[in-house]
């Protein structure tokens, strides 16, 4: 293994080349220029290729077009420029290509601010685009476990042949921290004929791409995908359980924010509170963790999220059902989250600490 | 131990690269560290902030509201971020361009003229460099002999002179850290 | 006397278009390039959205759907992959002129190396006859039921000359398919497009002027004389640009 000092979006850059990524096309938008920008000298040094699509617009069709031909493919951007990719998101779930999508997060709504936050939760598990598909959502909270999820995207994307998005914020984009790289993956192509043009399998017959099916094939593209996302995706959540044992006080919290959580639990664990904290991985599909708490220990759940409302409460409240109270705080609009702010919070919530 | 150091002042000013360097360097001592950056929309003379967490151990949030060391390199930074620096933390300003009087008594102040002094050695640019230095005298973060090593590395397809430039500008500000230790 | 035969890129079937559509011809001239220059199993169609859509069901070989306007996205990213194939969008001009304008220009700016075949009926088929960026002026579509006034809607966008004023572009030219000159014409025009693509030269642009019968709300027969009065007189067929002719 490798170790370097890398910036966020540098090292997931690194780590889907290494994954095997050998197409890249993307917008410029801040905060995720440093993907874009290390892309364009990186790939052509393994043969791939990188291109500055004239918009979003085309450059997630370009990685539509990429993905048709067994390539592993890949676009970034944040959240208004993943608005504008939902189109052609949504025709890589129809056309059942495999890709990748890097959201670094930002301040919003509308354009909203160039600096960090939370904010596109709902849209990364609830819709990423028209027509009712899932997409898998990875949310690393340090480099390593991005350069880890970001590494094994495509293996997913292709299994399950459809869009796969990492959803970071803004301060995971900029950071800067140790990160140990995986080795360079020995691509295989197998299993690729469904979805590639290429003919590399030895494919003579002709082969149809399609976004646009007939009716009855739609529904029963929707009736299998249905399946997947209920029945096989369950299996696929990932979630951190940090000091349940004995918590009366749940912190359920993702990426940055559950780091900024995590400090301030175990300032308060020394001070006698007794809490926790649920650290969703993946965001879709959603872990159960929260379901199976000992709810006759548990007084009370606190989700924090750099983003006002929060937005994964939905989520925790179809898991709590009532059975405790759900508290959150937040920050907003590129305000960031921290330690102070954050202890404060689940200290006044949790009467303890004082 | 754990120490954070936050690095304010206007884009250009190098800061930073101040702290990028301050961080490499601990690294290459084998300890943990963080970056963090912060940057206003403009491409050049706007507010620069970043955020550096050395530590001995895991480094869990990088984020934090109070930081024990706070490096200012001009007014504005100073009204923006002089609450943020904790009580009993240090404060090193570069008082070439903050003529105010500090009010704060509870944090340690060391001024440092570090553009006087970078200018007196020929490039206003190592300004970055003498307060690393004033940094490391005041404090031990990092070793000198680390940060040196650091700073060849930068240097090392540049023309002699810059090294040399920047190894005279570390050692002064060395100098006026000690002197406040 | 060449045998006429169906090309084997083509299903054995009745295409999904209107009796008298040009779309059914102009897809039959690619298909026949195709064959001619022993392409089919190395060609890759980019079918956009639109009438041009209905070839996803008909067409032989390989063949990928769009999103309404990104076909020279979608082309790009295949032909930076496989460099090797043949590869061509076939679209329309709703797709191609309106909301896929950026995508068309862009890609045609950067000198991809795939080619371009546009139909221009100068309506929107599928959806019912509403304005074209192509529609002329004067023309009653379903939203402009007066005719198009430029006052409001501007004018008819003229492609071919847009793009040959591009630097990359290596090929550009205008078609009509109402005589059988200009379809003996089309087809050579293809075919070079095709030619110069397989041996690198750069972008290729066919823009084929098509009619509507159903649409324009005449028989098949009429449109072929409306477009002599009307069409051809405002979208000049003709070489617009030709990187080896400039040599």
């Amino acid at each position: 293994m490798e170790k370097r000092f890398m910036k966020g979006c540098e090292a997931i850059a690194e780590a889907a080349v290494r994954g095997g990524c050998r197409f890249f096309a993307g917008y410029p938008i801040t905060p995720q220029n440093e993907i874009p920008e290390y892309l364009s000298w990186r790939l052509p040094e393994v043969g791939g290729a990188f291109v500055q699509g004239e918009s979003e617009v085309a450059s997630i069709n370009m990685v539509y077009g990429a993905a048709a031909t067994g390539k592993r493919a890949l676009t970034s951007s944040s959240g208004p420029g993943i608005s504008l990719k939902a189109e052609g998101i949504s025709y890589l779930a129809s056309a059942q290509l495999p890709a990748v999508i890097v959201n670094i997060s930002r301040g919003g709504p509308g354009l909203g601010s160039i600096q960090p936050a939370q904010s596109d939760y709902l849209q990364a598990t609830k819709a990423l685009g028209h027509g009712g598909f899932r997409a898998m959502v990875f949310a690393p909270a340090t480099l390593q476990e991005a350069v880890d999820l970001t590494y094994n995207a495509w293996e997913y994307a292709e299994r399950d042949r459809g869009p796969v998005l990492i959803l970071m914020d803004g301060c995971l984009g900029a950071i800067m921290e140790e990160v140990e790289l995986p080795p360079m993956k020995e691509l295989k192509i197998e299993n690729t004929e469904d979805w590639d043009l290429s003919r590399a399998n030895g494919r003579t017959d002709a082969h149809m791409i399609t976004p646009i099916l007939p009716e009855p094939a739609l529904e029963m593209l929707n009736r299998a995908k249905g399946m997947v996302y209920n029945m096989m995706w369950p299996m696929d959540a990932k979630a951190e359980e940090y000091m349940l044992d004995d918590a009366e006080y749940v912190v359920v919290a993702y990426g940055i924010a559950a780091r900024v959580a995590k400090e301030a639990i175990n300032e308060l664990r020394a001070k006698g509170v007794k809490i926790g904290m649920i650290r969703p991985i993946t965001l879709y599909p959603f872990p159960k963790s929260i379901e199976n708490l000992d709810y006759s220990k548990v007084k009370g759940i606190i989700d924090i999220e750099m983003t006002i409302p929060a937005q994964m409460r939905d989520d925790i409240e179809l898991q709590v059902k009532g059975r405790c109270p759900v508290h959150e705080y937040g920050r907003s609009g590129g305000m960031l989250l921290d330690d102070e702010g954050v202890y404060n919070a689940i200290a006044e919530i949790t009467g303890g600490g004082n | 131990m754990k120490k954070s150091f936050v690095f304010s002042g206007s884009g250009g000013q190098g800061i930073m690269s101040a702290g990028i360097m301050l961080a490499h360097t601990a690294i290459d001592m084998n300890k943990h560290s963080t970056y963090l950056p912060e940057y206003g929309p403009e491409q050049r003379g706007g507010s620069a902030k970043c955020t550096v967490i050395i530590s001995d151990g895991e480094i869990i949030s990088p984020l934090t509201k109070k930081c024990d060391n706070l490096i200012v390199m001009n007014e504005q930074a100073y009204a923006k971020f002089g609450d943020s620096v904790k009580e009993g933390g240090l404060l090193v300003l570069n008082s070439s361009r903050i003529k105010e009087e500090i009010t704060r008594e509870d944090v340690k102040v060391l001024a440092v003229p570090v553009d006087d002094i970078a200018l007196e050695l020929g490039n206003v640019k190592a300004a970055n460099i003498v307060l690393i230095g004033a940094l490391i005298g005041a404090t031990d973060v990092v070793s000198k002999d680390a940060f040196v090593a650091s700073l060849e590395e930068k240097f090392k397809t540049k023309k002699p002179e810059i090294l040399e430039l920047n190894l005279k500008a570390l050692e002064k500000g060395i100098e006026f850290g000690k002197a406040a230790k | 006397m060449p045998e006429y035969k169906r090309p084997s890129s083509l299903m054995p079937m009745a295409t999904g278009y209107c009796p008298g559509c040009m779309h059914a011809l102009a897809t039959r001239l690619v298909a026949d390039v195709i064959d001619e220059l022993n392409q089919a199993d190395n060609a890759i169609n980019v079918v956009s959205v639109g009438c041009s859509a209905l070839n996803l069901y008909s067409w032989h070989g390989d063949v990928i759907g769009a999103a309404h306007g990104r076909a020279p996205a979608v082309a790009t990213g295949i032909k930076r992959c496989l460099p090797e194939r043949l590869v061509f969008t076939y679209q329309g001009d709703g797709d191609l002129a309106a909301i896929g304008l950026a995508e068309i220009m862009s890609a045609a700016n950067r000198g991809e190396n795939f080619t371009v075949v546009f139909a221009n009926n100068q309506t929107y088929g599928m959806t019912g006859g509403q304005m074209a960026p192509t529609t002329l002026i004067g023309q009653k579509t379903t939203t402009t039921r007066f005719g198009r006034d430029p006052q409001t809607t501007g004018y008819p966008l003229k492609m071919c000359e847009l793009i040959s004023v591009l630097e990359a572009p290596v090929f550009v030219a205008r078609y009509a398919l109402n005589s059988p000159k200009g379809v003996s014409d089309a087809k050579k025009g293809i075919k070079k497009a095709f030619e110069m693509q397989l041996a690198g030269k750069g972008f290729t642009f066919v823009e084929l002027l098509t009619n509507c019968p159903t649409n324009w709300g005449m028989s098949p027969l009429d449109t072929l004389e409306y477009m002599n009065t009307n069409t051809i007189p405002y979208f000049q067929p003709g070489v617009y640009k030709d990187a080896e002719a400039a040599k």
